[in-house]
């Protein structure tokens, strides 16, 4: 009997230690932002389809639990197909080809301090001597405390 | 507090005795270095004799001017005859044994030396040796370690890990091999250790501060990897070891010869390993949304290889020992190939699923070359150590180009760097140590100096670390008191001083809108001098009356910021993370109090191990609101800054001997810590292990009839679920996990055989482990392993004594 309760008693500890550690730190944010780009409005989406010498507007929605912190987009040639997009659908790659003059932006949008939520609306130029082809449009979004969701998106620019 | 350290230590001093008589004194190490207790003291020809105590110290009273032929008998080690003058005042000795029997008797022994160094030390030690190695095995050291309470890894794939001692890695635990701090690229969540678990005699895990005697960087702890030990008069043998795995398809060979004659000796060890792709128990992984789908769940591209050579020689007789020790560790190893870091990646299929055995990129190549020298020179009441080292540690990384942030769309050809060349690390390090170790009445005192210097270049096409160069030396001194036969008390002190020198690094391309001279090359980092200098202390006391255990310790422990918390100024794109060092940090210091309570009966055991610990700034690579458009190409800032950081936590271990030979033993670890202050106040810190515990059965049958050693093992291991985390982690669910041991020594024909056995994730679980490098893209560990080691020592010559 004496024996089977040491057997027993790591258990009990352990049970016990896990259930002490739980309590006091659900102050910290633990939530990653989210980028929603499901509205019928929403621009670009996966395989969304972009043209060279127009402009575009880029509109999705940008939401945290606390505080959103700050938003960029990368938009760069995928001609080699060097990544994939996090997204599910495939969207018919046109051949691997050599970039010449590809398409490149790096840019931040400001996002007023304090916003939970926050519906990003804003024009973008492509150029019109621009290469043609498959592209990746890069979302990153962080919150305050540094949580960063990334939304890449395969998008054709004609 | 300073002045309080130094006055226990004058008055430690004060008490060193004087006898009228003449008297003899010494100590009984072994060939490495640690005491051998109650050694039998006589003296030919008279009847005084002593038995050494518990530290292997002894002392022989009332002896006239004269020669004397002492012996020292101890079973399990050969015995010693020495010829001693004592003329008008005391003598020391400081005396070696060596084993009775190399390696073949070496596990009893060893099992003893790490009781004894428990015993003896204040902070909290293991001692593990050649024989948990082989009965652990994993795919590499640290994951063979990983068994051991407090104990846990960083692993990237089936043979890659790096060690974390309560939750503390990277460059806060200090990894010693041969007496020399191996020095690799310990930053890298994705570097491994480059040490051959073959070749290691005896690994001794200090858990806690000891920078008082490692100097910088021994925050967390310090593994102490030791080589075999020397092997005995007039033998010739060797072993060779077979090694099998079933989840990555592993084999490897390790084999070793050795011969002594009288004073000289040669070890030689090869060692060669080959695996393919580990297989996790599902086909389809998720990366973000996207599907990737496995063929027969292997993940792609995560073989390797491995070759190590070694070659030691070395010279010993009474009192005067010299080795050399030349090695050298290469490996070659793929990263998974459909996404790196967080980077999902589009790869050729078919090209990767051809083989599951090729390494293809990204892939790593790590090179690390040594040359150790260890003296050891016993004179008088003094034994003197030397060590002397050189490494080179040459690591490269291999990518396909892609034009990141502004990087031109096609490779210059231009570019002396290769295209496929993501980054190079190359590291030169020369180390001396010298130690003088001395007994002094009841005082065993150590003094000791250390020296390191490094030069580091870099080259790649991306840029992390900048090229540096860097100094440091230290002195301490440390005294461990007896005061009596269960009381020991230690006092340890040190100065280090450290410079830090950082070359300027300028892009290979031009980023948009950068202007100036450079031609809009962004100039990444400047030329920058920074010096380090710190005291840091420890105190502690052993209490060991018969059953019961006590270990109290207080410390204070350093770091020097290394060059990547200094001057990183660049983007990890497999992260998304531009990384930002911060020139001014200052030297980070730790305080931590360790406890250990045991108590030890004849059929069962137990032991509780807490600590404290306090970081008034600890240095954090914070993940910040921020993007940055030009130095980090629109990536997130990651910021390198200094908070304050608390940590408690302990390790459980008890034991229960159920029957004959039939032990049960549970053993616990917890781990809290919480950031004080900064940006990331109320947070813990990154790659901390949840809270675990491991029940464990093993048999040990005596069957007779040609089976010794014969043993039956079954570890049930259950972990909690992590959810304190950092950025960019994720909360981690809880697992369970089965793993079996077993295995027997053979005697055909009076050769023996030891076949070791193992059964690793016996359910075949999918589960994730919080601290592995591929977590943040959701792989499950490996699938159910069955490991297979055969090891056949020989000896072709013994010793006719």
């Amino acid at each position: 009997m004496r024996r089977i309760n040491f057997l027993i008693s790591p258990v009990l500890i352990l049970f016990l230690l896990t259930n002490c550690s739980k309590d006091n730190d659900t102050a910290t944010d633990t939530t990653y932002p989210e980028i929603d780009n499901t509205a019928s409005d929403a621009f670009p989406k996966q395989c969304s389809i972009i043209k060279r010498g127009e402009t575009f507007t880029f509109r999705t929605l940008l939401t945290d639990n606390s505080e959103l912190g700050s938003v960029s987009v990368d938009i760069h040639h995928n001609f080699d197909h060097h990544t994939h997009s996090t997204e599910v659908d495939d969207c018919g790659m046109d051949p691997i080809k050599k970039a010449v003059k590809p398409f490149l932006m790096i840019r931040d949008f400001p996002i007023p301090a304090g916003s939970k939520s926050y519906q990003l609306n804003t024009e973008i130029n492509v150029p019109a001597d621009i290469d043609p082809g498959d592209y990746h449009f890069m979302i990153r979004l962080t919150d305050k405390q540094g949580w960063q969701t990334i939304k890449g998106l395969s998008v054709k620019i004609q | 507090m300073k002045k309080f350290f130094i006055l226990v230590f004058c008055v430690l001093w004060s008490k060193v005795l004087y006898s009228q008589e003449f008297r003899l004194s010494g100590k009984v190490t072994t060939t490495t270095g640690l005491p051998v207790k109650y050694v039998r003291v006589s003296i030919t020809g008279q009847s005084r004799q002593s038995v050494a105590d518990s530290a292997g110290v002894f002392s022989v009273y009332g002896l006239k001017p004269g020669q004397y032929e002492v012996n020292f008998i101890h079973i399990g080690y050969q015995k010693k005859i020495q010829v001693v003058v004592i003329g008008t005042t005391d003598v020391f000795m400081a005396i070696t044994m060596d084993p009775w029997q190399h390696q073949l008797k070496e596990v009893g022994v060893r099992n003893k030396r790490g009781e004894i160094r428990r015993q003896t030390e204040s902070m909290n030690i293991e001692v593990v040796g050649s024989e948990f190695i082989q009965r652990n095995l994993g795919g590499s050291l640290m994951q063979t370690l990983d068994r051991l309470p407090g104990i846990n890894t960083i692993g990237i794939g089936s043979g890659q890990s790096k060690p974390l001692i309560r939750g503390l890695g990277f460059n806060r635990v200090v990894v010693v091999d041969k007496g020399v701090k191996h020095e690799g690229q310990q930053w890298g969540a994705d570097h491994g250790l480059e040490i051959d678990q073959f070749a290691a005699g005896e690994v001794e895990l200090i858990k806690g501060a000891a920078s008082f005697l490692y100097g910088s960087d021994a925050i967390g702890g310090v593994i102490d990897i030791k080589p075999r030990s020397a092997p005995a008069k007039n033998t010739f043998g060797g072993a060779v070891d077979l090694i099998g795995k079933s989840n990555n398809n592993l084999y490897g060979t390790s084999a070793n010869l050795f011969a002594r004659q009288d004073h000289f000796f040669y070890d030689a060890r090869v060692t060669y390993q080959n695996y393919g792709d580990y297989s996790v128990p599902a086909n389809q992984v998720f990366v973000y949304d996207y599907a990737v789908d496995l063929k027969n769940g292997r993940l792609r591209n995560t073989a390797g290889r491995e070759t190590a050579v070694h070659l030691n020689t070395g010279y010993i007789r009474d009192g005067f020992r010299t080795v050399f020790y030349l090695s050298n560790v290469y490996s070659k190893s793929g990263f998974f190939a459909n996404a790196h870091g967080l980077e999902p990646r589009r790869v050729d299929t078919e090209m990767h699923d051809r083989s599951s055995r090729d390494i293809q990129m990204p892939g790593q190549e790590v090179n690390h070359l040594k040359l150790i020298n260890r003296t050891e020179y016993s004179i008088a009441q003094h034994k003197l150590q030397i060590e002397l080292g050189y490494q080179r540690n040459f690591r490269q990384e291999f990518n396909q180009y892609v034009n990141h942030g502004y990087m031109p769309p096609a490779y210059p050809d231009t570019l002396p760097i290769p295209p496929d060349l993501e980054r190079e690390f190359d590291k030169h390090v020369y180390s001396v140590n010298l130690r003088d170790e001395f007994k002094a009445g009841k005082h065993l005192l150590t003094a000791g100096i250390n020296a390191e210097y490094q030069h580091n270049r870099i080259n790649g096409w991306t840029f992390l670390v900048p090229s540096f160069n860097q100094m440091t030396t230290g002195a301490f001194i440390y005294d461990k008191y007896e005061l009596n036969d269960q009381v020991l008390l230690h006092a340890g002190m040190r100065y280090d001083y450290g410079r830090v020198r950082l070359f300027e690094y300028q892009d290979w391309f031009p980023s948009s809108g950068a202007t100036g001279a450079t031609g809009g090359k962004l100039i990444r980092a400047n030329n920058l001098t920074r010096r380090f200098s710190s005291v840091v202390w420890s105190a502690g006391i052993n209490y060991n009356p018969e059953h019961f255990v006590l270990k109290a310790n207080l410390g204070k422990s350093f770091r020097m910021p290394i060059a990547k918390e200094l001057g990183a100024n660049g983007v990890n794109y497999h992260y998304f993370s531009y990384e930002k060092g911060d020139a001014n940090l200052s030297a980070e210091q730790s305080y931590q109090a360790d406890l250990s309570l045991g108590w030890n009966a004849k059929n069962w055991s137990v032991l509780i191990s807490p600590f404290y610990n306090y970081f008034p700034n600890y240095i954090y690579l914070n993940p910040t609101a921020y993007h940055d458009y030009f130095y980090g190409a629109g990536n997130q800032v990651f910021q390198y800054s200094q908070s304050k950081v608390m940590r408690y936590g302990g390790e459980l271990k008890l034991r229960v001997d159920l029957l004959k030979g039939l032990s049960s033993e549970f053993v616990g670890e917890y781990l809290y810590a919480r950031q004080l202050s900064g940006d990331k106040k109320g947070y813990g810190l990154p790659f901390s292990p949840p809270i675990s515990g491991m029940i464990s059965l093993s048999w040990s049958p005596a069957f007779g009839g040609g089976l010794d050693d014969t043993y039956l093992g079954i570890d049930y291991r259950i972990a909690g679920k992590q959810d304190r985390i950092v950025p960019p982690e994720k909360k981690t669910p809880g697992y369970t996990v089965i793993n079996l041991q077993a295995g027997t020594k053979i005697n055909l024909f009076r050769q023996p055989l030891i076949l070791n056995m193992q059964v690793q994730n016996l359910l075949n679980t999918k589960y994730m482990n919080h601290t592995s490098f591929y977590r943040l893209i959701e792989l499950p560990e490996a699938g159910r392993n069955l490991i297979l080691s055969l090891k056949i020592p020989f000896q072709l010559k013994t010793d006719a004594n």
